[in-house]
């Protein structure tokens, strides 16, 4: 194989977005500029959710558990140390001198969702299918309880805002180079192929010598790592985190972004996570010129049960599509 | 490439919205209301009585000679996401003030916004105190404080109606209420007030036989209940208590200004209830009569609730403030707001000479007695 197109394509899509964040960066208004921030955040986590639900086929519903965690720990680190006392008077001592910028506290947050993550997956990693979501779904519970009466740490209901606003086009655009970059590569190596084999046939992975429980561990912490990356930027774009933001009804709108797309298909995953946000937006200014709030929530549910109807495996299917792909084909288990 | 067709479509949508009139140029006021989701009842009447507000306003022929005000309203979806988008799009399009939100956790993620670019949001009905310190100068709240609300039933429990010993309940789920129940306790207490016991329950409870039991078993025995709830609960935890047969007085906050509180337990039951609220309900002030028949005029129906009233006065604070500093400037605007003295509105009469730039308030004491509402007294916050 002369050319590998895989990472050409990706090569392209890089540059592309790239020049689409300076372009934007230089014409947008802060308006536009929000919704393709909000945009690239949902790419995030479509494309990180689509590793622990789509590869692996795990079905988990924690994800806003784990921007929560990603947030909320970003949000504490980035606060600034005058502030503090204002906004949170209770706060433990030690707590009150630490203090990082911006981008190390996002990896500190991405590190400890995904740490949550494995602590979570050695213990829940051991049901299959329905019990795994309604796991997740507690967990997410546990968390937004802990986020609701750890007063003196996280404020309660009310949230911690006041944050600044780090977030702009550049870090959403690199990380979700970052994102897309890591899932592509883990899909395409063995390590992938072994995610798929656990998804397709656990015994038969199994007696091929997968380790079943390393493997979804793994891919449950990674997706958990880029969610709390994603929290971050989430709560520095709308300078505000609040235990009700990170609810079930986001838990569902990303999955029907990855099951929409394809559960595997990263293009899928993407395109999926740009039509929902932009389709939302799309029918704004029909709600507001009309008084017809709401309606985009309508169609966009419409569009749902028809897609479920007629392309139950998604747009892409578990696939990349060939225009992205090219001549490169693997032929995984058919 | 999808995604540039999208971005460009979308650019060109937002350009035709923002294409101003060419007739004397309006002046804009966004409106950030979430008008579908958990809020809506609420957020609703907020936005109409503000719209009632901009047309009577551009009935008498606008402000400054000659100029229309033309209210954008954004959607904010109950969702903390949307109230950011929604203002960054208000933004976008040069409004000179923004309205809005009856939640602090609304007002928390779009509010610095504005502040960032130095134009005054003036909030209809979040009732946090410490609002304006979190966000800084340009946030003004046309409602008084939870602080001011909480002392004024104290007060009147300890005064009016004698009360030694007193059991609270909190729905644990809000702010609101948490904030509302810890400034009623700090209050009572100064008054020696006895807490005979605390409990709680959710947004959303529909059962409260077990409150009730412990509230019946209580000891000493306490001369009357306060309930930091919100309009759902109000009119379910009067009518299941009144139902066990207790008799004892049930006192609240503006969370209880809703009828609800006579319609779910009837007539009958709703009684011996006293909760302080706005200005506003069974108030005969002539600028209450001429908003309530305007409103009904317009929309076929009485005003839901006080937030309609509160909708209406932010819109004329930021007209009277614009009449006072001659100019639509966000900067003029902003310093004409921060020096508002007895400003007439619906909701009482409105001054920003705290420190803390809560409004000083009159807040009202209604009584309901076999369901029928009546102003005890108009109780006023002592300013330093």
């Amino acid at each position: 194989m002369k050319i590998n197109r895989p990472l050409y394509s990706l090569a392209i899509m890089i540059l592309f977005l790239i020049v689409f964040a300076i372009l934007m960066k230089n014409m947008a208004n802060d308006y536009i500029l929000s919704i393709v921030s909000f945009t690239g955040i949902n790419i995030m986590l479509a494309v990180s959710l689509n590793l622990t639900n789509g590869f692996t086929g795990l079905f988990s519903l924690g994800h806003p558990a784990f921007m929560a965690i990603g947030g909320y720990i970003t949000a504490l680190l980035t606060f600034s140390i005058e502030k503090k006392p204002l906004f949170l008077p209770d706060l433990p001592q030690w707590m009150v001198p630490v203090h990082l910028p911006f981008f190390p506290a996002l990896l500190v947050g991405g590190c400890c969702a995904a740490c949550v993550a494995l602590i979570l997956g050695m213990s829940v990693l051991r049901l299959k299918g329905h019990y795994l979501a309604v796991a997740t779904i507690g967990f997410l519970i546990i968390v937004q309880v802990f986020l609701n009466n750890a007063d003196s740490i996280t404020r309660g209901p009310l949230g911690l805002n006041g944050l600044t606003d780090f977030t702009n086009i550049y870090w959403v655009t690199g990380w979700v180079i970052v994102t897309i970059y890591i899932c592509w590569k883990i899909k395409f190596s063995s390590l992938g192929r072994s995610m798929l084999s656990v998804r397709e046939d656990e015994m038969a992975a199994n007696a091929l010598g997968v380790n079943l429980f390393y493997t979804r561990n793994f891919a449950l912490a990674v997706g958990a790592f880029f969610a709390g990356i994603a929290g971050g930027l989430w709560g520095h774009l709308i300078t505000a985190v609040t235990p009700n933001s990170f609810s079930l009804i986001m838990s569902f709108n990303i999955v029907v972004m990855v099951v929409v797309g394809g559960t595997g298909s990263i293009t899928g995953s993407i395109t999926a996570a740009i039509i929902f946000t932009l389709a939302y937006e799309c029918f704004k200014p029909l709600e507001e010129n009309f008084g017809i709030y709401g309606v985009g929530e309508i169609v966009m549910s419409l569009i749902l049960i028809l897609i479920l109807i007629f392309r139950p495996s998604g747009m892409f299917g578990a696939d990349e599509p060939a225009f992205v792909l090219g001549k490169y084909k693997h032929h995984n288990f058919n | 490439m999808k995604q540039c067709l999208m971005i460009i479509i979308l650019g060109l949508m937002s350009l035709f919205l923002a294409a101003p009139s060419f007739a004397a140029e309006p002046i804009k006021i966004g409106a950030l209301y979430s008008l579908t989701g958990g809020m809506s009842s609420i957020d609703t009447p907020s936005l109409r009585g503000a719209k009632l507000a901009a047309k009577i306003i551009n009935a008498n022929g606008g402000l400054l000679g000659g100029r229309m005000i033309e209210l954008l309203s954004v959607d904010a979806k109950t969702d903390q996401k949307a109230a950011a988008i929604g203002a960054k799009k208000l933004l976008s399009k040069g409004v000179i003030a923004g309205i809005g939100h009856s939640d602090p956790s609304f007002v928390l993620p779009s509010a610095p916004l504005f502040q960032k670019k130095g134009i005054p949001f003036v909030t209809s009905g979040a009732t946090l105190p410490t609002l304006p310190a979190m966000i800084g100068d340009c946030l003004f709240m046309v409602p008084f404080g939870d602080d001011d609300q909480a002392f004024a039933i104290a007060d009147y429990s300890f005064k009016s109606l004698g009360i030694k010993n007193v059991v609270v309940w909190t729905d644990n789920s809000m702010d609101f209420t948490k904030t509302l129940s810890r400034f009623y306790k700090q209050r009572a207490k100064e008054h020696g007030i006895n807490i005979v016991l605390e409990d709680f329950f959710m947004m959303g409870d529909k059962d409260f036989s077990a409150q009730i039991a412990r509230l019946k078993n209580a000891s000493p025995k306490p001369d009357a209940v306060f309930i930091s709830a919100i309009p759902n609960e109000a009119g379910l935890t009067t009518k299941q208590i009144r139902e066990n047969g207790l008799t004892l007085p049930i006192v609240s906050a503006d969370g209880f200004d809703t009828d609800l509180l006579v319609t779910v337990p009837g007539k009958e039951l709703a009684n011996d209830i006293y909760f302080s609220t706005h200005t506003y309900r069974a108030d005969s002030r002539p600028v209450v009569t001429k908003f309530v028949k305007d409103y009904e005029k317009e929309y076929g129906v009485p005003p839901e609730n006080a937030f309609a009233p509160l909708g209406y006065d932010a819109v004329a604070l930021i007209a009277d403030a614009i009449k006072r500093a001659d100019s639509a400037e966000p900067k003029a605007l902003k310093n004409a707001l921060a020096k508002t003295m007895g400003f007439k509105a619906v909701t009482g009469e409105i001054s920003y000479t705290r420190p803390s730039r809560v409004p000083v308030k009159g807040v009202s004491i209604i009584s309901v007695k076999k369901g029928k509402y009546n102003v005890e007294e108009i109780w006023f916050p002592n300013t330093k």
